[in-house]
């Protein structure tokens, strides 16, 4: 675990779960596949401008946890809630919430990139297109911050209208989340967003992720225990769909306080 | 030995090759085929003049071209048979000798001259002539003998087509359209009388519109009777035919006059071009036995168009439901399976269906409702280019309905996720991303429908084709489409001249033709749809995988 402890390094800043303020509220959560229970009894805290983390082996119910905070479990027909999760106070899962407007505020970046088969500009631009937006140069210009917020401006700029399918497979990501962040959400979810990536593609993505969390609240899915270690401020570690363990991502991995947690931390199992 | 190149396969391998083979054998064979039998009917041919003995003792001249090669039986089964190798020789002047071609034993031709000075004469009645120019006859009465005489003939020929194409164009527009006009004014007060609304004041309307048509007429009418005074003053010719006798020949009967012996192959290879090019631009004459197959072609073109119109919206559509939104519970499954053994249903079933379903109960209800005032003769109750499409629209939708739903499935679940992701509701998503996708899909479907539908007979005759239709579906009279007409078409064509021709000889190399000009036609649309499928492919290939 010593080489964890090299690579993390979080500005000597000290995390501490109950001094952050609180973006989403995780309250009595299950979640049914018919009559297959996946997520039994969530209860978490997420914090605001911070990178939580959710490791755990493959089926323990992470990614599914991470798709009901922008409610894509809904095109699920056999998926079936109990509980509540509040953004910022407000429950989503209540009926009125309009489904579009919860996915504007909360983004999401799939494993594999996903570019549409359209122009640079139109991928980044397709968020703001379905807000109403159609003012030629808001749009150049929110293209623009976006992509450099991602990173990828200096190495588009001259071809924006070239198709997107055209990129690399790191670069094809780094466009996900410009085109994510271009509509300015509150909350970014990434679901193990490196793991179709080259190692160079990884920490460039890791980098990116470092500086988002200026502006947005980032939720991530990693099967990869150091790219927790190093990407995240909170780690939560679940196992067949239990939250096992959750507190700041240098006691999960320097002193689980659970023996599960530490069985799969030091590779004994998952 | 064998046993090993057995046991690798190397049997079924050769077996493959010569499958594809002998069906690329075929495929090449049918269409050289049909491109021989129809193009060959083009070229000018020389014009024989065979001395043919009479069995009397005497002989006989028949003039004319050598349209192919025969035999005929004689003797019994019992004393044994002899062929006798014949010639069939198109003789032409059909008013003259009853029939267009004579069988001729070719033992009994004695001599056989290609003689420079052999005129062939197209005529607007009764087919070809052939024989020699004698003289040529001005409409002052002055007469032209010689090697001038073929100059003036031909010069009078290309003054005759120039009058010719401006009397139809009165006849055909300008008088078409003031018989639209007129039409319309009886279907006007036809209304206004079921209406009761028909005051004096409008009477004296529409008299008054009526007057000044009929004014129209009459100058347009004056017009075209001078044209054809001009026409039929314009002269005669004077034409030795094969009987020894000499033929009177106005001009204005003529189309065209060649002297194919005295051609150079160059002037034969414009000439043939030319040919075909009137056989594609020119309306058809004599029974369809002659003259062009241009309603057929603009026919064939205008229904398939129409036809996608109805298709493609209502199959994606369909398509789109039944993957996209419907739940797949046994009401779905039960509506697919139905779909797919729709594409299975001979087309003669759509055909009487149409008729029905179409014709008699859509369109005679549309004639009740809205077009009463030209009752009881029927607008859209009778079979017409809508109710032709709409049939063959209904036999291509499966084809749409499954291309387009392959399509939808093979779009990645990744491509929508990311839609909905950014906010995308389900018909954002479908719009801005999910068809675009699948659009080479339904490409595909177009194709396929276009191949069915170009393709189809036996409906057609039931719903709107027509063997001669008197005008196009598509004008300058408003509203310019004209959904109500009969139309004609390349494949009804085909039937109507291969079988139903009086002259079974004359038609045959037409039929060839018109097939050959059918399947370019449908090779034309599906590779202007492939290529746009192409293009497709090619900007959201990387998405299929």
């Amino acid at each position: 675990m010593s080489s964890v402890h090299v690579v993390m390094d979080h500005q000597n800043r000290q995390f501490n779960l109950s001094d952050e303020r609180v973006a989403i509220e995780v309250k009595d959560w299950n979640l049914y596949y018919g009559q297959k229970k996946a997520l039994n009894n969530i209860n978490m805290l997420l914090p605001e401008k911070r990178v939580t983390a959710f490791i755990g082996p493959s089926g323990c119910g992470k990614s599914t946890l991470l798709r009901c905070f922008n409610r894509m479990n809904d095109l699920v027909d056999s998926v079936r809630t109990e509980g509540s999760i509040r953004l910022h106070g407000h429950n989503i899962m209540d009926k009125r919430q309009n489904v579009s407007i919860l996915r504007r505020k909360v983004g999401m970046v799939f494993q594999k990139p996903n570019p549409f088969p359209k122009s640079i500009f139109e991928n980044v631009a397709y968020g703001l297109r379905l807000a109403g937006e159609n003012n030629r140069s808001v749009l150049e210009n929110k293209v623009e911050w976006a992509l450099k917020g991602a990173g990828l401006w200096n190495e588009v700029k001259d071809r924006l209208h070239e198709n997107a399918m055209g990129m690399s497979g790191g670069q094809q990501q780094r466009l996900v989340i410009a085109r994510a962040i271009a509509i300015e959400p509150e909350v970014l979810l990434l679901d193990e967003p490196t793991s179709a990536l080259d190692p160079i593609s990884t920490l460039s993505i890791e980098e990116l992720i470092f500086e988002l969390k200026e502006k947005f609240t980032i939720l991530i899915v990693t099967h990869n225990m150091q790219q927790a270690a190093r990407v995240s401020d909170y780690t939560a570690f679940m196992y067949m769909g239990d939250l096992i363990e959750y507190t700041d991502t240098d006691t999960l991995f320097t002193n689980p306080a659970q023996k599960q947690t530490e069985d799969y931390i030091t590779g004994r199992f998952g | 030995m064998l046993r090993t190149w057995m046991r690798e396969g190397n049997h079924w391998v050769w077996f493959n090759a010569m499958a594809v083979a002998i069906s690329l054998l075929a495929v090449v064979g049918l269409i050289s085929f049909i491109v021989f039998k129809g193009m060959g009917h083009f070229w000018p041919k020389d014009i024989h003049a065979y001395t043919v003995q009479d069995g009397q003792g005497g002989t006989v001249q028949l003039i004319g071209e050598l349209h192919r090669r025969g035999d005929r039986v004689e003797g019994n089964i019992k004393e044994g048979v002899t062929h006798i190798p014949q010639l069939l020789v198109k003789v032409g002047n059909r008013d003259i000798f009853g029939a267009d071609f004579k069988w001729v034993d070719e033992h009994a031709i004695v001599q056989d001259i290609t003689a420079k000075d052999l005129i062939m004469v197209e005529r607007y009645e009764w087919g070809n002539m052939y024989g020699r120019l004698k003289s040529v006859t001005l409409g002052d009465g002055m007469t032209v003998t010689g090697d001038q005489a073929w100059d003036i003939f031909q010069q009078l020929i290309a003054r005759h087509t120039e009058l010719h194409k401006q009397i139809v164009r009165i006849q055909k527009y300008e008088i078409g359209a003031i018989n639209a006009g007129v039409e319309q004014l009886r279907l006007d007060r036809r209304r206004l009388e079921l209406d009761n609304e028909l005051t004096e004041q409008a009477i004296a309307k529409l008299d008054e519109k009526r007057r000044q048509l009929d004014n129209d007429y009459q100058t347009l009418l004056a017009q075209m009777r001078q044209l054809e005074q001009t026409a039929s003053a314009l002269g005669k010719a004077d034409i030795e035919i094969m009987n020894g006798s000499v033929v009177s020949l106005p001009i204005n009967k003529v189309v065209e006059s060649i002297m194919p012996n005295a051609m150079t192959i160059t002037e034969k290879l414009g000439h043939y071009f030319h040919r075909i090019w009137v056989f594609l631009s020119d309306d058809p004459r004599e029974a369809n036995t002659e003259g062009g197959i241009f309603p057929a072609i603009f026919g064939t073109v205008t229904l398939v168009f129409i036809m996608t119109v109805f298709v493609m919206p209502f199959g994606v559509v369909a398509a789109v439901y039944l993957r996209e939104y419907a739940k797949d519970g046994w009401i779905t499954r039960a509506i697919r399976i139905s779909v797919n053994n729709l594409a299975g249903v001979p087309s003669i079933v759509y055909g009487v269906f149409g008729l029905g379903f179409f014709v008699y109960v859509l369109g005679h209800n549309i004639d009740q409702l809205f077009y009463q005032e030209a009752l009881p003769a029927p607008t859209f109750g009778t079979p017409g280019l809508l109710w032709a499409a709409l049939t063959l629209a209904l036999l291509t939708l499966p084809v749409v309905i499954v291309s387009t739903e392959e399509g939808l499935a093979r779009v990645p679940r990744a491509i929508r996720e990311g839609s909905l992701a950014l906010g995308a509701n389900k018909i954002e998503t479908l719009w801005n991303t999910v068809l675009p996708i699948a659009s080479p899909a339904i490409m595909t479907g177009l194709i396929l429908a276009i191949a069915r539908a170009a393709g189809e007979v036996a409906p057609l005759m039931l719903v709107g084709v027509v063997k001669l239709a008197p005008s196009l579906p598509v004008d300058a009279i408003s509203p310019f489409v004209h959904l109500d007409r009969k139309i004609m078409h390349l494949g009804f064509h085909i039937h109507d001249v291969g079988f139903q021709s009086p002259n079974v000889e004359a038609a045959q190399p037409l039929v060839y033709a018109t097939t050959f000009f059918l399947v370019l036609i449908i090779v034309a649309l599906n590779i202007s749809a492939i290529t746009i499928r192409n293009r497709l492919r090619e900007r959201f290939k990387s998405v299929d995988n």
